[in-house]
């Protein structure tokens, strides 16, 4: 009786503390969702990418992104067919993109807390090969078991080797396209 | 007379050629994003396969399966379904694998896709956006990504 009861109260103990720890560690997801948005007079142009996949270290802050680049979907299949091409993007070249950052204010994001935190980030992206250094603030959620970061930032095409300088891509497509990046993370 | 005639067959030969250039400019424009679902297969093979092949070799698999314009190769892939979950698009999401494989084949779908087990054996047709790999960065293995998938058993 005595061991049993034992038993049952490691069980619980266990039990509590699995429930009260919140998130930590290396959480990965492809809940993601990566948005490009160029506007110029003579129009705008967005592309979605929602399977891409996402690591982040709440206990080193490490975060990174891999984007494969013929997930972006457009609503017209001839810019698809564009931003795919060797003069564009060169998916085939280069299918994935990648996203590596840190954040630099950790002791401010408080991963077993609810509420959202602003995080300051530093790191790298490469896209079509080209690799440039960012720094960028990310906006932190955590609620319950649940990570949520979202961002938002510009690049520069011309510092990936894309660059238009003739025809309609030089006037339909932005020089500084929006990039917009969300994930939700769970412990699995 | 002769002259006159020239010119009139000249007008229309313009005029056909601006018609004809607009009408293809604007289904250019309005070009329709390739029916996966309806068109042909090109290749079949197993999540297993698949995964193998691009751990091997990725700049090989890479060179068969992607095309430049994004129109990559349309496959249809069989394997065991590991997890079905649901991206921020509300699309559901099946990953194929098997359970001794480093990495699997996560198949993204447009439609309904009725009620699957896990565990279940199917066949999954859709186009390949990009190919295993280990990634340092993450520690991990990524899966084979799979786009307008659709169900085929």
């Amino acid at each position: 009786m005595k061991r049993i009861s034992f038993i049952l109260s490691i069980v619980l103990i266990s039990m509590s503390t699995s429930t009260i720890a919140q998130v930590s560690g290396k959480l990965k997801t492809t809940k993601t969702h990566i948005k490009f948005f160029s506007t110029t007079p003579a129009e705008d142009i967005e592309a979605n990418n929602y399977a891409s996949v996402s690591t982040i270290n709440t206990e080193t802050g490490d975060g990174v992104f891999s984007v494969p680049m013929q997930s972006f979907e457009f609503e017209k299949a001839l810019m698809q067919k564009h931003f795919n091409s060797d003069n564009f993007l060169d998916t085939k070249a280069f299918p994935t993109a990648k996203l590596k950052g840190k954040i630099t204010n950790l002791s401010e994001v408080d991963f077993a807390k609810d509420g959202t935190y602003l995080a300051k980030v530093t790191g790298d992206l490469t896209i079509k090969g080209k690799t440039n250094p960012i720094t960028e603030s990310a906006n932190i959620t955590v609620k319950g078991n649940t990570v949520s970061v979202s961002s938002k930032f510009n690049i520069t095409l011309a510092d990936y080797g894309i660059e238009f300088v003739k025809g309609k891509p030089a006037s339909n497509v932005a020089k500084t396209v929006e990039v917009t990046v969300h994930s939700e993370y769970q412990p699995e | 007379m002769k002259r006159s005639k020239i010119i009139r067959i000249g007008l229309i030969a313009v005029l056909a050629a601006i018609v004809l250039g607009g009408a293809t400019g604007y289904y250019l424009f309005n070009m329709p994003h390739r029916d996966v679902h309806s068109a042909k297969t090109d290749y079949q093979l197993t999540a297993s396969a698949l995964v193998t092949e691009y751990l091997e070799n990725a700049d090989a698999a890479n060179e068969k399966y992607l095309a430049a314009n994004g129109d990559s190769k349309i496959l249809e892939v069989t394997g065991v379904v590991h997890k079905i979950t649901e991206d921020f698009a509300g699309n559901k999401v099946i990953i194929l694998k098997n359970a001794s494989d480093k990495a699997g084949v996560s198949c993204t779908f447009n439609g309904e896709i009725g009620s699957l087990s896990l565990g279940a054996s199917v066949t999954v047709k859709g186009v390949i956006n990009a190919g295993a790999s280990y990634d340092a960065d993450m520690e991990l293995y990524q899966d084979v990504v799979l786009n307008n998938c659709t169900l085929v058993n």
